[in-house]
């Protein structure tokens, strides 16, 4: 196996980790905040919750990357699911701009 | 009595509570006296008597402050208990030999 | 991603761990260090060595002070990368915002003034721009304690340890985040890997061989402090979350906007100043009703934190915290007062869970409660944390030292030269410091940049020293940088007290018999440095003396196997 064979699978294992990891994450504190305020929730509230509760889930997100078999489907849980996370969050501000 | 030495007290406890907690294993009775190691009750008992220790200690800590102070004081208490008992593991078991004295044979 | 479950936690437990590691290292010791940062700013600043004092009086003494503070020129220029336009000058800038606090640790009275900055602010996400100055006051008097003096314990090491000096858009904060993330996943995957957790819980076996000993003594350090390495770790992130996760300014700035004006309505709270303006009320009256309206709760106290919003303005309040001191939250029971008049606006109501939780988390960090105990028993936790990583180095170490000799590969050296200047090395620059600290001339302008650039020579020096010296790491030895950076360590620890009482007067039967703990306690701690790193060295020796036999035998081998 060429060197470049050998480092891209770990290169894109660590990159999912990382990075996916983040994305998911963000998705994840922003779904949070943005539920909150649908609900009627006070903001600062949300925003705490979803900090205090974001780092477990990074946690979480980072070692199951390491532990899947898939690496494809952990870049389409994490960056995918953060992504698919995140445009949740940021179409329930626009109903509540709306609303406002 | 004085906080401090109610901490101190504190810290005693969960010490003690510890080294019955370490004895109640076979590999570290052996280090501490001659014998075998402790009977499946003899660990049993250790291991409920250094558990009660270990709740004093914390019932100690609850008595000098706030609740919310009194559990990290004792969260600290059993980090330094337990490498305090460790150390005495490998440099001086012997001693732990009597801290069970009542189960002398 | 490798054949097992348990085999790929390893892996990530092994090469983040050793990555992130040297990072690591410096949070855990100069976060213990920063356990005792006030303490150390007494020793380093030898006219700031007397009892802690209550807060003065605003009206009389900390007015007119406050409005002297000049804008920072850091944060002048700080502030300009930020907006469209030339700044108006510094002199000219008129204060806003003025906060005073205290602690029960510090016998100085730390005071910042904030200046509203008319220019548009660059980032359309961003409201407002502020430039910031300081003063360290005796509260005793009222003299300004010169700025030149570094406060070495509160304003270096402590912010060391959560962004390393490295400001340069905030790559510091997010290199310390990274390795506060990767710290709880070592926590994780350290368990999982540690077959043995319960029944070697108490396990150190120092006369078996080094990798086996270190081995017990990284698993020692790490399970027994396990809940305070997890907590540190997080409360750090939660503390910073907003840098790492900035959701509001991203995606939120309208909710949020929205918000501010709804809580600035609910509370009576002004956001923004009227444009009117308006005289201000005795401060110290305003304080005199809060400490009674705490005692009245049953929570009587001190006062914490101080600060006066939209001064000289119509909507301008005044806000005043209990300090803390005998619970884990930092500050609180705030009582806010209106500026002009003095009359109550609002008492705050208990923190709803969620906030109480975080206030908890937070104040578990930051530490500013009253308990010696529980501050000793935190630098135990943090020392442990950095035998756990120096031992984790090791046994990296040790475990492909050989085979690396045997492959003729270097990898092995480099890991240890750097862990040789990630430890020892670090220690000689805080030593180095407080040399410096004693010997540079007093009133040399600027002393505390000297005082830092001195600390950072002396790390980099460590470090090429260590490369220097690790060779023999590739014929599997031991590397004698260890040992001779412990000797330097051990004589710079030695010097910084004995220094200390050359130049302030101040020995140990003097401070221990006036019972002035910050200075005694922090000479005794170097003593007992010294002493320690002397023993380890002395242990080194022999270690490094008796190897050689067996290293050389093997080395006489490879070289007929090779002629």
């Amino acid at each position: 196996m060429s060197h470049v064979q050998h480092w891209l699978p770990l290169s894109s294992r660590i990159g999912s980790a990382l990075l996916g990891g983040y994305i998911f994450v963000w998705g994840f504190s922003s779904l949070i905040v943005a539920l909150n305020l649908f609900l009627g929730g006070d903001y600062d509230e949300g925003l705490t919750l979803a900090y205090m509760l974001a780092f477990l889930v990074f946690i979480v997100a980072f070692l199951w990357a390491f532990a899947a078999t898939s690496l494809t489907r952990v870049w389409l849980i994490l960056a995918g699911g953060g992504t698919a996370m995140t445009v949740a969050a940021w179409m329930l501000t626009q109903t509540l701009s709306a609303q406002l | 009595m004085p906080d401090a030495l109610q901490l101190a007290l504190a810290f005693l406890c969960s010490t003690y509570g510890m080294s019955l907690l370490a004895l109640a294993m076979k590999v570290h009775w052996q280090q501490a006296r001659d014998d075998e190691g402790p009977s499946a009750v003899a660990a049993l008992t250790l291991r409920g008597v250094g558990a009660s220790a270990l709740l004093l200690s914390l019932w100690l800590c609850l008595r000098i402050d706030h609740v919310s102070m009194a559990s990290l004081v004792w969260v600290m208490s059993l980090a330094a208990s337990a490498l305090t008992i460790a150390l005495t593991l490998t440099w001086r078991p012997r001693w732990l030999g009597w801290v069970a004295l009542w189960r002398r044979r | 991603m490798l054949s097992s479950f348990r085999l790929s936690m390893t892996w990530v437990h092994t090469w983040f761990g050793l990555v992130l590691g040297y990072v690591l290292m410096a949070c855990f010791f100069f976060g213990s260090l920063s356990v005792f940062d006030r303490e150390i700013d007494r020793w380093a600043i030898p006219e700031t060595r007397y009892e802690p004092q209550a807060l003065p009086s605003f009206d009389t003494m900390l007015l007119p002070i406050f409005k002297q503070i000049k804008p920072a020129e850091e944060s002048y220029e700080h502030a300009q990368d930020e907006v469209e336009g030339p700044l108006p000058p510094a002199d000219t800038m008129v204060p806003t915002h003025f906060t005073a606090y205290t602690t029960h640790r510090d016998p100085v009275l730390s005071m910042y003034s904030w200046f509203d900055v008319p220019n548009q602010p660059k980032d359309p996400n961003v409201d407002h721009v502020h430039v910031y100055g300081d003063a360290t006051v005796d509260p005793r008097n009222g003299m300004l304690i010169s700025s030149d003096k570094l406060k070495i314990g509160s304003a270096f090491f402590y912010p060391l340890h959560y962004h390393l000096h490295l400001d340069w858009k905030d790559l510091g904060y997010w290199i310390v985040g990274l390795a506060a993330l990767i710290m709880l996943v070592a926590l994780v995957t350290g368990v999982i890997m540690h077959r043995k957790i319960f029944r070697e819980f108490f396990t150190f076996r120092p006369n078996k061989q080094t990798q086996r000993s270190t081995l017990d003594l990284h698993n020692l350090t790490g399970v027994v402090a396990l809940p305070f390495h997890f907590f540190f770790a997080f409360t750090g992130l939660v503390i910073f979350a907003g840098i790492y996760l900035p959701v509001t300014e991203k995606m939120f700035h309208q909710q949020h906007q929205a918000h501010e004006k709804l809580e600035a309505v609910q509370t009576g709270l002004p956001h923004d100043p009227a444009g009117v303006a308006a005289p201000l009320a005795s401060v110290d009256a305003m304080v005199e009703e809060a400490r009674r309206r705490w005692a009245a709760r049953g929570m009587g106290g001190e006062v914490g934190f101080l600060e006066v919003a939209h001064y000289g303005d119509t909507n301008g309040y005044v806000s005043i915290y209990r300090a803390g001191t005998d619970r884990v939250t930092l500050t609180g029971q705030g009582i806010h007062f209106r500026a002009s008049t003095g009359e109550l606006i609002r008492e705050e109501p208990q923190p709803t869970t969620v906030s109480g939780i975080n206030e908890w988390l937070t104040g578990l960090h930051l530490q500013h409660f009253r308990h010696w105990m529980l501050r000793w028993l935190y630098v135990f936790g943090g020392l442990c944390g950095c035998a756990c990583i120096a031992t984790g180095f090791i046994f990296f170490v040790e475990k492909r030292k050989r085979q690396h000799a045997k492959a003729g590969t270097s990898g092995a050296r480099w890991v240890d030269a750097l862990a040789v200047a990630a430890v020892t090395g670090m220690m000689i620059a805080t030593a180095t410091i407080l040399v410096a600290n004693r010997l540079l001339p007093e009133s040399l302008p600027a002393r505390g940049d000297w005082e830092q650039r001195i600390f950072w020579f002396a790390w980099l020096v460590a470090l090429l020293h260590a490369a220097w010296r690790s060779a023999p790491v590739q014929r599997a030895l031991i590397s004698p940088a260890w040992r001779e950076q412990c000797w330097a360590l051990a004589m710079l620890c030695i010097a910084a007290p004995v220094l200390n009482w050359i130049t302030t007067g101040d020995h140990l039967f003097k401070t221990i018999g006036e019972r002035y703990w910050p200075v005694a306690g922090f000479d005794l701690a170097l003593l007992a440095v010294a002493g320690v790193t002397a023993y380890a060295a002395r242990r080194l020796a022999r270690a490094e003396a008796s190897a050689p036999a067996s290293a050389t035998s093997e080395r006489a081998t490879m070289d007929a196997a090779h002629a």
